[in-house]
Formats: structure tokens, C-alpha cells, sequence
């Protein structure tokens, strides 16, 4: 064991009262208007919980994909932070509560799920097999099963090692997020392709895996920045954060805005420049009534403006800037998953309070569920072998 | 085995060597006659290289004929040798600039080899390209923006034609990189010589290096910047080496997924090489206390991520085959599998997916002899998927009236074997006239470098 713990002063403080108001807050109208909505109009509001059920997965399955990945690849200048990680992958039952009106009315959102209309296309015939109620469910779980039980196992060993400082439990969870990645590869491919791209049961994509998974990436590691921003300005880590930290922040931000849009790119160019009616559909659907200014939008606000926003390295420590940007990206995932998923729905573009609901609820959410953890549990790993080396990291 | 302590910072080279003695173990072979065995491997190599030669000047009198491609085979061994080559490169970019982006101080033991060797396999891959069009003569001319007397145009609007400049931005941009580097090195070398060619030669490369403050200053700020210009490159060239493919309509070709999966391909075999190569160079040259196991161990540890990641695009491009309902294309996977070319199929899936998961377990990423062996076996399965994509496509599309089956010559052995000579003269080559880890680099993260050492 190192002794380097030993000299690390670390008080918990609790956070701002205000935020569990502000979480409840807008959980509660959140709720009501969901109610509302449900009782005006049901399939669009269950398509707008299908936005706010994708977004708010990215951000806790994407939080639990960082936290693997620190311990799989040995990253230190992220320990420091990793609890901000933690805590946000504690959403992921919550935002399970979103899926249950899905399941509850798959009618209204799954076009496979009637039975006369797939017996008589002969496509989705073919499919039936995957593209069933039982397995759909039975997929589900089993993902959220994955998802949960290394959340639970990584952060139980990671809180106690707060108390034990002993480093058997960083070898267990490194073991655990190795074995984890590739189920995790796994796992969000099929929910994506089961709660997105299915959407459109004809409509195929190897890439689309991989285009979610850059999406909830990029908005995870956007959510995380913006608390550790926050909470780093507030001087609640006891420890001083350098503008390498931050530098690193940002350039991850940078980096996978960059890898969304490469795959974004990617997948467009391949299925325009192919233009195979089969696959083009599902593109063309978004080039009318009022989707194609969606579309131009989401390339300007996910990729141009945080591309350039975050371009410069002074920009990459600037908290301002950093903080601003992340909230910028979390929002612009919202423009993705409405682009992504509503064309299913609406023809044409439609925007109302209905589709203003969810992202209330979500935040709601995010702030109420982060307030609990960090009430609970301490917020900087003081237990973690690596973490002097992390707070001692510089560029 | 002692288990990892996760609150030090592990070492990078082992022994703490001086500053002195790296110097010197570097640059002995550049000083020494070159050995016995190194005359017997260049004369094999050089071999091979001449037969890369003959092929090339029987090629030029007569014509593509002399390879095995026929209709619609039109692409055999030239487009699988290219984007196999090309694919090596992509590991020689990761180490120097993806890695140095990502702070990654492991790399420096390794990334001026790596890098070298970006360079002379994507000089390996170029010929490909170039003489595959036949007439190559006319055609380098086709590929330059001419006026257009002849009514012809370059037609851009092919990722043929963006392959063009992918490859040959990407070579100029890693050659420069690569220069960059060296330049405080020639400058070590200068001062070292006492030899008055060597003196005259390394005083002109080292472009006037006094390893003055503000020289590292400079230097670092280009270093960097070269570094953010090649990542994009790097991914560029292998994700348009896809689109080559995957643009048309042909079923097995025109899939989403393939950017990626060739990006984490090229790096998959590339990791290979570098690999291979350095497990006998730091044998050779006793760099072992500079390139040492855990370098070797994390090389593997990428190409088990990257294989893997392999292995993925192809269980996606499987389940979309089926799920996509499209008959054609759910044909050509079961074709693949058990088809004419199931035997190519099958050597690609375990040498590139079964057997590189044998790198889970610690023993075998750190036995030399075991990670040599499966090096070999990925790059033996990322020169076959290669195959199986171009082949089993080409060889049965839409029209079962034309299908053919790919038969290759003797020349198009020549011209792949031809190039494998190529590629290690110019490695040996390489080894013997330029110091083959970074001199200035390596020293600066021995143990006992940083400021911290000295608490």
C-alpha cells in the first residue's frame, strides 16, 4: 500500500440544498405535463419518452462505459474525478422507469409489433424471429442485467475502498472492466438496434451501433464535465484541479465530437453515394417536411460549433467555455434522438411543449440523482491507489 | 508474479540506463560494420526485392494479363496487397501521433521504428495502385489535374481518385513527421561522428540543431501540431480505402460499418508488424532495457482491443446480412462461409478473431516466443480478409451466368512476395543508417528524468 494517502486531506461537503429543489422541481412538472401529454396525445408522448429514455441510457450506460474504461486502459488523470462518473451511473434505474410506458403501449411506437402487418410484408416476416415482444423484452433485460450488476460490483469495491485504501479492490475492478468492454460493445449495439433503429424494421445499418454509442459517449463525458466544471469552480474536490484536467476534458469533448461526426458522416456518405432504395429510405424520410432543417441544424450545433468551440487549447481550460459547451452537447443529443427517432411519427417536423417534457424530466433526473449519490457516498475516491498520481497529473 | 502497485507510476525502460549509454547502444549499429547475419538477411531480402522488379518490367511489356484476374474478378492480388500494406502503416501513425496526442509516454520507445515503418509500407502499397491500372505510364498522367486536350477528366468524384490523395498527402505529412524528429538526433550524431562524410551528412539533416531552449520550444509546438495534422490523415486514408469498397453496390462491399472496421483493421495488422519486427530488433541490438516486455505487452493488449473490434464488425455485418432481409446479400455471407472461398474465410476468422483472443491471458502476451507466432497468424489473417472481401465478392455477384473463380499466377505471388522483400530491405536498411529509437525521446522518460524523480 502506498503512503501517499496518508497526506490527502479530503472533508465531504454536502452540496447545494437548491439542487434537490431544482431536481424535484422539475421532476414533478416534468411528470404532470408527461401526464398531460399521455391523456392529449398518447403515441407522441410515448415517442418523446423514447427520446427521453435514449438520452438519459446514454448518459448513465455512457458514464458506466467511462468508468470501465479508466480501469481498463489504467487512466490516472481521470481518478480524481471518477466519483462525478459514478454518480451519474446511478441513473440508469431511473431512467429504466422510462421504458415500462414503451413496453406498456409497444403498439403505438413498434411498427413490427402488429402481427397483420408484418404476416403480410414479407421482410418483416423474415425478421419476426428477432423482431418479437418476448424478445424483445427478454433483450432488454438481459442488457440492463449486464449493465447493473458490473455497476453495482465496480462501485460497491470502489466506495469501500474509500474505507480499506486497499488495492485488491482496483485489481478486482480492473478484472471486471476488462470483461465488461466487450460485453458493453455488445450491449449497446442491441439497444440501439432494438429501441432505434427498429423504428424502421426495414431499415438496416451495421454502422448504427457504433453511431449511438459515439452519441452517448460524447453526452456522457458532456454531463460528466459539466458537474466536474461546477463542483471544481464551487472547490468542492479539496484538491487542486489544473488546467490540465480541464485541458483533458476538453479535448476528450473535442475528440469524440469529432468521432460522432466521422461516423455520422460516414454512414450518410456510404448509403447516398450506394443509393440503394432499401437503405435510402430511411435518409429521404428525413429530407422532407420540414426534417431536412433538423438535419442541417444537428450538424451545425453537434459538430461545427463545439468543433470550433473547442478547437484551441486556451479554450480547453477555459471553464466558461468548457462549461457552456458541455451543457451545449448534452442539449444537442436531444436534436440527434429527435432527428433519429420522430420522422417515424411525424411526416413533418412537429415541435410543441409535448417535446419539451422529457428534457425537463431528464435533467430533473440527472441533478435529483447526482444530489443523492454525493449525499451519500464521498466525492473524490479518497481510498484509490491512483489517485495521487491523478491529482499530480499534468500534460 | 508481484503484482501491480496502481499508486507509482510504472517505469518505462528498465535498469535506468545513463544518457551515455543509451547513446551508445542506439548508435552502435550505425557505427559498426554491419554483422555476418545482417548481410545474409539483406541478401534474402534483396532477393525477394528483385523479384518484385522482374515482375514489374515483365508486367509493363505485357500488361495485367499476367496475373490471375479475370471478369468479374477484375481486382485480385493488387487491391488485397495494397489495402494489406496500407494497413500496416496505420500502427506507425497511432504510436507517433495518436499516442503522443493521448500523453502516452510508452510510445516513444517505439514510435520512430513504428514510424519508419509507416513509410516504407504505404511505399510498398503505392506500386499496387499504380500498376494495377495496367498502362501505368498513362496513368500517373490520368491522376494528374491535366488540361484537358484528351476530353478526359480525372473523375473526382470516385474514392478511387480520393485514394490518391489520401495516400499520398498521408506519406508526405508521416515523412515530414517522421524528419521532425530525427533532427535533434542527427544533431547528436553530428556531434558524435568523427567520420568527416558522416559529419558533413548529419551537420546538413540536422539543419543547424543546438539543442538550445527555444529549438525545444519550437520543436515541441510542430511536433504537436504534425501530430493533430496525421491523426485525421491516418483515419482518412484507411476510412477511403474503405469507401473504395464499400460505395458500390455489390453485396459484402457496400455495408456502413466499414470505415471503422477498416481503421481498426489496419491498426490490428499494423500493431502485428511492429511487433514482429521489434521482438528481433531488441534482441539483435540489445535494446531490451529500452524496448522492454511491458512495451511488447501493451502492443498485444492493442491488438487484442483492435482484433477484437474486428471481430465485431464482422458479427455486425453477419446479423445486418440476415436482419436486412436483402437475399443477395445474405447469400454472399453464407457463400463466404461456405462457398468456394470458405477455406479463406475460415483462415481469416481465427487467425484474426479466435486465436488473438489467446492475448487475455498475461503468460502468453508476455512470452516472446508465443506473441511472434500469433503476430505472424494476425497478419496472415488481416492479408486474408482482404482476400475474402475483394474475391468472394468479385467472384460471385449478381449474375451467376459470370461467375468465375480467381485463380492467382505466379506473377501475382511475385508481386506480393516481391513487396514483402521490399519492405524488410528497407527495415534493414533503415536499422543500420538511422538510430531506430528516439534518442532525444527515450531519454527523457528513463527513470530519474522527470522533476519528480527528484523529490
Amino acid at each position: 500500500m502506498s503512503e501517499t494517502h496518508t497526506s490527502f486531506e479530503y472533508q465531504k461537503q454536502p452540496l447545494p440544498a437548491k439542487w434537490q429543489t431544482i431536481g424535484w422541481t422539475c421532476i414533478a412538472i416534468g411528470v404532470a405535463l408527461a401526464a398531460l401529454s399521455y391523456f392529449g396525445d398518447r403515441p407522441r408522448m410515448l415517442f418523446n419518452d423514447l427520446i427521453g429514455l435514449t438520452f438519459l441510457m446514454s448518459v448513465a450506460v455512457g458514464a458506466i462505459f467511462f468508468v470501465a474504461l479508466e480501469y481498463f486502459v489504467g487512466a490516472v488523470w481521470s481518478t480524481p474525478f471518477r466519483r462525478v462518473t459514478e454518480f451519474l451511473g446511478a441513473i440508469l434505474p431511473y431512467a429504466t422507469v422510462l421504458a415500462l410506458p414503451i413496453v406498456a403501449y409497444a403498439h403505438d411506437v413498434f411498427h413490427w409489433t402488429h402481427h397483420d402487418v408484418v404476416m403480410a410484408d414479407e421482410i418483416l416476416r423474415g425478421k419476426a424471429s428477432y423482431l418479437n415482444m418476448k424478445f424483445f423484452t427478454g433483450r432488454f433485460i438481459s442488457v440492463l442485467l449486464v449493465w447493473f450488476v458490473y455497476y453495482s460490483i465496480v462501485t460497491y469495491n470502489s466506495y469501500k475502498q474509500d474505507k480499506t485504501q486497499d488495492q485488491k479492490h482496483t485489481r478486482l475492478n480492473v478484472k471486471l472492466s476488462t470483461i465488461f468492454i466487450p460485453l458493453f460493445a455488445i450491449s449497446i449495439t442491441m439497444f440501439s438496434v432494438d429501441w432505434i433503429m427498429s423504428l424502421e424494421p426495414h431499415w438496416f445499418s451495421t454502422m448504427f451501433g457504433v453511431y449511438y454509442f459515439s452519441g452517448t459517449a460524447l453526452t456522457s463525458l458532456a454531463v460528466i464535465t459539466f458537474f466536474v466544471v461546477t463542483l471544481g469552480e464551487r472547490g468542492y474536490f479539496s484538491f487542486k484541479i489544473t488546467p490540465d484536467h480541464y485541458y483533458s476534458f476538453g479535448a476528450f469533448l473535442f475528440a469524440f465530437t469529432c468521432f460522432w461526426a466521422y461516423i455520422a458522416f460516414c454512414q450518410f456518405l456510404l448509403i447516398w453515394y450506394a443509393n440503394i432504395p432499401e437503405e435510402t429510405f430511411w435518409y429521404m424520410a428525413r429530407w422532407k417536411g420540414g426534417w431536412e432543417y433538423v438535419g442541417v441544424l444537428l450538424i451545425l450545433v453537434r459538430f461545427w460549433i463545439p468543433f470550433f468551440a473547442l478547437s484551441s487549447r486556451s479554450s480547453k481550460m477555459n471553464l466558461k467555455r468548457l462549461k457552456t459547451m458541455s451543457v451545449w452537447i448534452a442539449a444537442s443529443h436531444f436534436i440527434d434522438l429527435y432527428w433519429l427517432i420522430m420522422p417515424t411519427h411525424y411526416k413533418t417536423v412537429s415541435l410543441g411543449w409535448q417535446e419539451f417534457v422529457f428534457p425537463i424530466i431528464s435533467f430533473g433526473i440527472i441533478v435529483l440523482v447526482f444530489f443523492n449519490e454525493a449525499k451519500k457516498k464521498n466525492l473524490v475516491p479518497i481510498g484509490d491507489p491512483k489517485l495521487q498520481r491523478g491529482i499530480d497529473f499534468r500534460l | 508474479m508481484a503484482s501491480i502497485d496502481y499508486s507509482t507510476e510504472p517505469s518505462l525502460t528498465e535498469g535506468r540506463p545513463s544518457a551515455a549509454s543509451i547513446d551508445e547502444v542506439i548508435i552502435k549499429p550505425l557505427d559498426t560494420f554491419p554483422t555476418k547475419r545482417w548481410w545474409i538477411g539483406i541478401s534474402f531480402t534483396g532477393t525477394l526485392a528483385l523479384i518484385w522488379v522482374v515482375q514489374l518490367v515483365w508486367l509493363s511489356i505485357k500488361g495485367v494479363g499476367i496475373w490471375g484476374i479475370n471478369q468479374p474478378v477484375s481486382w485480385g492480388f493488387d487491391l488485397v496487397n495494397f489495402v494489406f500494406w496500407i494497413g500496416i502503416g496505420h500502427a506507425g501513425t497511432l504510436i507517433s501521433a495518436i499516442l503522443f496526442l493521448l500523453r502516452q509516454r510508452w510510445r516513444t520507445g517505439i514510435a520512430r521504428f513504428a514510424e519508419a515503418m509507416t513509410i516504407f509500407a504505404v511505399l510498398c502499397a503505392a506500386p499496387f495502385v499504380l500498376f494495377h491500372t495496367g498502362r501505368w505510364w498513362v496513368a500517373a498522367v490520368y491522376l494528374l489535374p491535366y488540361p484537358s486536350q484528351h476530353g478526359i477528366w480525372p473523375n473526382f468524384s470516385s474514392p478511387l481518385m480520393w485514394d490518391v490523395f489520401a495516400v499520398s498527402t498521408y506519406l508526405t505529412v508521416s515523412l515530414v513527421f517522421w524528419y521532425l524528429g530525427l533532427v535533434p538526433d542527427f544533431a547528436t550524431l553530428r556531434d558524435r561522428t568523427t567520420h568527416k562524410i558522416k559529419k558533413i551528412a548529419y551537420s546538413i539533416l540536422s539543419l543547424g540543431w543546438r539543442f538550445s531552449n527555444k529549438h525545444w520550444q519550437h520543436y515541441e509546438r510542430v511536433y504537436l501540431i504534425l501530430a493533430g495534422f496525421s491523426t485525421p490523415l491516418v483515419l482518412s486514408v484507411h476510412t477511403i480505402v474503405s469507401f473504395d469498397f464499400a460505395v458500390s453496390v455489390l453485396p459484402g462491399w457496400h455495408t456502413t460499418i466499414f470505415p471503422p472496421y477498416f481503421v481498426a483493421g489496419a491498426i490490428f495488422s499494423g500493431f502485428a508488424m511492429v511487433q514482429n519486427v521489434l521482438v528481433v530488433t531488441r534482441k539483435l541490438f540489445h535494446f531490451e532495457h529500452l524496448i522492454t516486455m511491458g512495451h511488447l505487452e501493451k502492443m498485444n493488449k492493442i491488438m487484442l482491443a483492435t482484433g477484437s473490434m474486428v471481430g465485431y464488425a464482422y458479427a455486425m455485418e453477419f446479423f445486418i446480412a440476415w436482419y436486412g432481409g436483402n437475399p443477395v446479400e445474405s447469400f454472399t455471407f453464407l457463400n463466404r462461409m461456405l462457398g468456394p472461398y470458405a477455406w479463406a474465410y475460415w483462415t481469416m476468422v481465427s487467425c484474426n478473431v479466435i486465436f488473438p483472443q489467446l492475448f487475455w491471458f498475461k503468460k502468453i502476451r508476455t512470452s516472446i516466443p508465443l506473441m511472434f507466432v500469433l503476430g505472424v497468424i494476425v497478419n496472415i489473417g488481416m492479408w486474408f480478409e482482404r482476400f475474402v472481401i475483394v474475391v468472394t465478392s468479385l467472384s460471385r455477384d449478381y449474375l451467376p451466368s459470370s461467375w468465375q473463380s480467381f485463380v492467382p499466377t505466379m506473377w501475382d505471388f511475385a508481386f506480393f512476395i516481391g513487396s514483402i522483400g521490399l519492405f524488410f530491405t528497407m527495415v534493414l536498411i533503415f536499422v543500420r543508417v538511422l538510430p531506430s529509437i528516439a534518442l532525444a525521446e527515450i531519454k527523457a522518460v528513463v527513470d530519474g528524468a522527470q522533476p519528480k524523480h527528484h523529490k
